[in-house]
């Protein structure tokens, strides 16, 4: 394998596959990123065994081949090369010799052949939608998504395409994030896949606000996403998600608004003193007034008064305040819909005439 | 208080006839494994705790080589401190073979420090047989490098105005929560004992340890530790760990003996009225390779389902090796007591009620009838 490169070139791709390259790996060749060199286009792969990313790079190779290198070890050199250094690659037995002006590296290899990669998805449904709104859709939800539970089911997003539909469903069990998109999710009955969190954060971090479409591709077992510089490709987690549709109240009877922004700012002040541990706040809502209230184990104390539009009976709940401040943080509308159930209930937050997205979160007896 | 060479001690006492001979307490020669303890008289040859045990018969083959015996262990170390306990009950059980006691107020029933330490050692001896290292000082950490200051059967009393000059010449590594890597910076910045650790600039400690744990060892340095003693009444977690008489491959049986230790934990807890956020599994391979993993959760449960639930969640997610395993142990700590509670989606309130009900059943029922009889879940045995 032989190719010369722009160091910009080569850097953009590594960057962005080189977040699935864990630091300590159970398999050597999962440190390495692989590289398919055909005539004129080189392919980066690396992968985790869960989460596989993909970048291509147009670029004239004079000889094809395919090798895996270092991953981490070939990103730092290009990246502390000088800019827009031009870059020689080429393989000879088992060392690949990178050099660019007066500096020469020779790296380590192991055989391509070593490389787990997943080929084609198997009967996979396919549709296709805007690349900013299916960020939109992650950003919505997956931050609701569970870390390390025992429910296994619940450390991933579920996605839903159903009939013109595709849904997002986050849930920890404490709190729970769902959010709908327009699309036209190709035909078959609908289906409930769960895409492991670290896949979805690799993907909102790839993700960008451009309104080109990216494919989607779903397989009994794996999930694959395309866009234009990229290809995603995330095992499925095996396990059924919780009926969320039960446990989401269909109406509540106290309803306020609040303006998002002085709701974010209030709810940031009053988490200063809310106990570090357990982040229990009080909310007191009577005519017109909500009260947010903390205080911690050093007896210190948080008080924040909102005014807002509220004629119903006097309610006091308890709520985890990290919880309410990441909803309120993805709202767009710069009102904030609150939909709560007397004493120590659930609270649901919406935005006005929207109901594509619901927030819902659980109370805590504090 | 710290007992000299705690389990090679009590096979002593168990065998007279090992007296005055090197014992080694740990795997058999020949096997792999290490030592887990070695009597003064093993000592001697220098044979250590954590060595391999064919290093150990090489040094000398001689000794006494013994399987431990947790059980016995555990029973001398509940006298040993049931003999505390007629001195004052403030006492905390640090580890199996230490203990701290506040001693503050008993000069006025006993006289000063140097004859309540003798009466400490009299007494457990007298009781058990064991001797027994003991220090007296201001704070726990003083009294704890008194502990270890002469070894074995000794006594050192260190009055407040004595503390700097005792902690001056001490190599830092006495220090608490000194590990291989401090150490080697230590090392790096020519800090060998207390006094140059002393009079080294805290600037330039922060510089290369960290803030926070520059300002813990300068407080160190100075003698400065913590004097609270947590007596017996809090516990800090409930434990159970079964042994197994022929190492175990088959995951049913270790599933089933996960199953029997989560309800024993789960009954002390609720009899006791705690409920913990942490489960902890634990797993020992032939060989006495060791593995403990934890999972903290938001909510708190003394509930046996959901301990056996993580607790075998963690043992087939923690990559352990593939082993024949010696021993499998479960426990809960962490207590939330009073503390906010997160109500849970699809735990609702009144399935944790019903639940309720079923424990409580089950509790009751193992009251009258002894435990195991009644399970969550249990498999129904072939031929019942």
């Amino acid at each position: 394998m032989k190719f010369s490169i722009q160091r910009e070139a080569l850097l953009k791709p590594l960057q962005h596959v080189i977040g699935v390259v864990e630091r300590r790996q159970t398999l050597p060749v999962l440190g390495n990123v692989l590289l398919n060199a055909t005539k004129k286009n080189v392919k980066l792969t690396a992968t985790d065994l869960e989460v596989e990313l993909q970048a291509q790079v147009n670029v004239a190779v004079t000889e094809i081949g395919d090798i895996t290198l270092p991953a981490r070890k070939l990103l730092d050199i290009c990246r502390t090369l000088p800019e827009e250094a031009q870059l020689d690659i080429s393989v000879k037995k088992d060392r690949c010799l990178v050099s660019s002006g007066k500096s020469r590296f020779t790296l380590s290899t192991l055989p391509a052949t070593e490389f787990p990669v997943i080929d084609k998805l198997k009967t996979p449904r396919k549709f296709s939608l805007p690349e900013n709104e299916l960020h939109r859709l992650l950003e919505n939800t997956g931050f609701a998504m569970a870390q390390q539970d025992v429910r296994y089911y619940l450390n991933g997003l579920m996605l839903e395409p159903t009939g013109k539909l595709l849904r997002a469903v986050a849930t920890d069990g404490h709190r729970l994030a769902l959010c709908d998109l327009a699309a036209s999710v190709g035909d078959g009955e609908s289906q409930q896949v769960i895409v492991p969190r670290k896949g979805v954060q690799e993907l909102q971090r790839l993700l960008e606000h451009s309104d080109n479409d990216v494919s989607v591709e779903i397989s009994s077992n794996h999930i694959r996403i395309t866009t234009a510089e990229l290809r995603f490709t995330s095992k499925l987690i095996d396990g059924r998600f919780p009926d969320y549709t039960r446990v989401i109240p269909k109406s509540l009877d106290k309803q306020l608004l609040i303006n998002r922004d002085l709701l974010r700012q209030a709810l940031t002040r009053t988490s200063i003193l809310s106990n570090e541990k357990y982040r229990g706040i009080r909310l007191d809502i009577s005519k017109n007034n909500v009260k947010i209230q903390a205080h911690n184990p050093e007896q210190e104390e948080a008080v924040e008064e909102l005014e807002v539009d509220y004629s119903g009976d006097s309610i006091e709940t308890g709520y985890n305040i990290s919880y309410l401040i990441e909803a309120a943080r993805v709202v767009s509308n710069e009102n904030i819909e609150l939909n709560l159930q007397g004493n120590d209930g659930i609270c649901i937050i919406k935005q006005p005439e929207d109901s594509r997205s619901t927030w819902l979160v659980m109370p805590m007896r504090i | 208080m710290d007992l000299d060479a705690f389990f090679a001690s009590v096979e002593q006492q168990k065998h007279p006839e090992y007296q005055g001979r090197p014992v080694v307490v740990g795997a058999q020669p020949g096997q792999r494994g290490v030592v887990a303890a070695a009597s003064y008289e093993a000592r001697r040859h220098g044979i250590r705790s954590a060595m391999p045990i064919a290093e150990a018969y090489r040094r000398c083959p001689d000794a006494v080589f013994v399987r431990p015996d947790m059980d016995r262990y555990r029973q001398y170390s509940r006298h040993v401190l049931e003999v505390l306990e007629t001195l004052s009950p403030r006492i905390e059980a640090a580890s199996i073979d230490e203990a701290y006691m506040d001693v503050s107020g008993l000069e006025k029933l006993m006289g000063p420090p140097e004859i309540i330490g003798r009466e400490i050692k009299q007494r457990i001896h007298t009781e058990t047989g064991l001797t027994a290292s003991v220090g007296i000082g201001p704070n726990r950490l003083i009294a704890k490098l008194g502990s270890d200051y002469r070894k074995p059967d000794g006594l050192t009393v260190i009055a407040p105005q004595q503390v700097l000059d005792f902690l001056a010449p001490m190599p830092v590594a006495n220090l608490r929560g000194l590990g291989r890597q401090t150490q080697k910076i230590f090392e790096r910045l020519g800090i060998e004992t207390v006094e140059q650790l002393r009079t080294t600039p805290l600037q330039r400690l922060q510089q290369h340890l960290g803030e926070k744990a520059a300002a813990g060892f300068s407080r160190q340095a100075l003698g400065i530790a913590p004097d609270v003693i947590h007596s017996g009444q809090g516990r800090k977690s409930i434990s159970k760990e079964t042994t197994y008489g022929a190492d175990v491959r088959d995951t049913t049986v270790l599933h089933d003996t996960l199953r029997r230790l989560s309800a024993d934990v789960a009954r002390t807890a609720r009899k006791e009225g705690l409920s913990g956020r942490v489960v902890t599994m634990k797993i020992r391979f032939a060989g006495f390779e060791t593995y403990t993993r934890q999972y903290k959760s938001t909510t708190s449960t003394h509930d046996e389902r959901e301990i056996l639930k993580t607790a075998w969640r963690l043992f087939q997610d923690s990559k352990l090796p593939k082993k024949p395993v010696r021993l499998i142990g479960v426990g809960i700590s962490d207590w939330q007591d009073g503390q906010p509670a997160q109500t849970d989606l699809f735990e609702q309130p009144r399935q944790q009620e019903d639940d309720k009900q079923v424990l409580k059943t089950i509790d009751a029922v193992s009251e009258k009838f002894g435990k195991g009889l009644l399970q969550v879940g249990a498999p129904r045995k072939q031929g019942q």
